[in-house]
C-alpha cells in the first residue's frame, strides 16, 4: 500500500514537473559546469607547480578531461533552454550576445564566457599551428572567461540567492581563485632570481 | 699453471639491449595510456554524477515548492492581486479571496515555471 502511495506521489511529481524538465536540466548542467570549470582551472593552475606524488601527465589528462566535461555541461546548459516553453529562446538567443531580451546583460555575459572558454580550451588541439608560446599566453585568458562565467551564474542564476548555492560556489571557486591570485602576484612581482642577477 | 678464470655468461648484445629498452618504453607508454583512460573515465562518471545530483536537488526544490523562482513569482502575483483586491469593492472581500486563490492557480499554470507549487495544491 505504501509502495503504491509512493509510486503515485512520484508519478504526480513527474507529471507536475514535466513541463519544467528542460529548465531543471539547464540549471543542473549550469551548476555542474560551474563546479567542473572551477576544478579545471584549479588543476590547470596546479600544473605550473611541482607537486609531490602527482605526475605532470596525470594533471594534464585531468585538466583536459575536466575542460571537455565543462564544455559538454555548458552545451547542455544552453541547448536545454531551447526546449523550455516558458522562456521560448531561439538558437540565436542562446548563442549570440545581446540578441536575447531576457536579462540581456547577464545572458550575454554567459554567452561570451562560453565562447571564450570553448575557444581557449579547444585551441589546445591547434597549439602547434598557433605556436606553443603564443598559445600559452592566450590560454591564460581562460581564467578571465571562467570569472565571467561565475559573474553570469551569480547575476542570472535562479539559485544565486540561495545559501546552499553561495556556499557551493565559495567552496568550488575559492581554491582556484586563491591559486590565481598567487599566480598573478608572483608574475607581477619580479622574481628574486632575476633581481640583481648578472645578465647572461 | 694459470689460475682458472671465472666463467661469466656473455652480456646482452647491443641489439638485445635496444630491444629491451624499446619493450620497456612500450610497456610504460601502454601503462600511461591505461592510466589516462582511467582518469578520463573517472572524470566522465564524476561529471555525470554531479549533473544527476544537481538535477535531483533542483527537482526536489521545485517539486516541494521551495524554488526561488516560484517563490518570487508567487510573491509578486500575490502582492499585485492584493492591490487589485484592495482597489475593488471592500464588502466582497471574503468571497473574493476564495475566487482569487483559484485564479492564482490558473495563472500559475499559464506562466510556466510556477506551476509546480505543490504547497498551493
Amino acid at each position: 500500500m505504501s509502495v503504491m502511495n509512493l509510486l503515485s506521489s512520484a508519478l504526480t511529481l513527474v507529471s507536475q514537473t514535466g513541463p519544467h524538465l528542460f529548465w531543471i536540466t539547464s540549471r543542473a548542467a549550469g551548476i555542474a559546469a560551474l563546479i567542473l570549470s572551477s576544478a579545471s582551472v584549479c588543476v590547470g593552475l596546479l600544473m605550473g607547480r611541482r607537486l609531490k606524488g602527482v605526475s605532470g601527465p596525470d594533471l594534464r589528462v585531468t585538466h583536459e578531461a575536466l575542460s571537455l566535461a565543462t564544455l559538454a555541461a555548458l552545451a547542455v546548459h544552453g541547448l536545454a533552454l531551447l526546449g523550455d516553453g516558458f522562456l521560448n529562446l531561439s538558437l540565436t538567443d542562446i548563442s549570440v550576445p545581446f540578441a536575447s531580451g531576457y536579462k540581456t546583460l547577464w545572458t550575454s555575459t554567459g554567452i561570451i564566457a562560453f565562447w571564450a572558454l570553448a575557444a581557449f580550451a579547444l585551441s589546445y588541439y591547434a597549439r602547434r599551428w598557433v605556436g606553443v608560446k603564443r598559445w600559452r599566453k592566450l590560454h591564460r585568458f581562460t581564467a578571465l572567461a571562467w570569472l565571467l562565467g561565475i559573474v553570469h551564474s551569480l547575476g542570472e542564476g535562479t539559485d544565486a540567492g540561495q545559501t546552499w548555492f553561495l556556499a557551493m560556489t565559495a567552496i568550488a571557486v575559492g581554491p582556484p581563485l586563491i591559486l590565481l591570485c598567487t599566480r598573478w602576484i608572483n608574475s607581477s612581482s619580479p622574481s628574486p632570481r632575476t633581481v640583481g642577477a648578472p645578465g647572461r | 699453471m694459470q689460475p682458472d678464470k671465472p666463467i661469466t655468461p656473455p652480456g646482452p648484445s647491443r641489439e638485445d639491449r635496444a630491444l629491451e629498452g624499446r619493450a620497456l618504453a612500450d610497456a610504460r607508454r601502454a601503462q600511461m595510456r591505461r592510466r589516462a583512460g582511467r582518469i578520463r573515465r573517472t572524470i566522465a562518471a564524476s561529471a555525470a554524477a554531479l549533473f544527476a545530483a544537481a538535477f535531483i536537488g533542483v527537482y526536489v526544490q521545485l517539486a516541494s515548492g521551495h524554488d526561488p523562482a516560484l517563490v518570487a513569482s508567487a510573491a509578486k502575483r500575490s502582492s499585485t492581486s492584493a492591490l487589485a483586491a484592495a482597489g475593488s469593492s471592500s464588502g466582497e472581500s471574503e468571497t473574493g479571496s476564495g475566487e482569487e486563490s483559484s485564479s492564482f492557480s490558473a495563472e500559475s499554470e499559464e506562466s510556466a515555471p510556477s506551476s509546480v507549487t505543490t504547497s498551493q495544491s
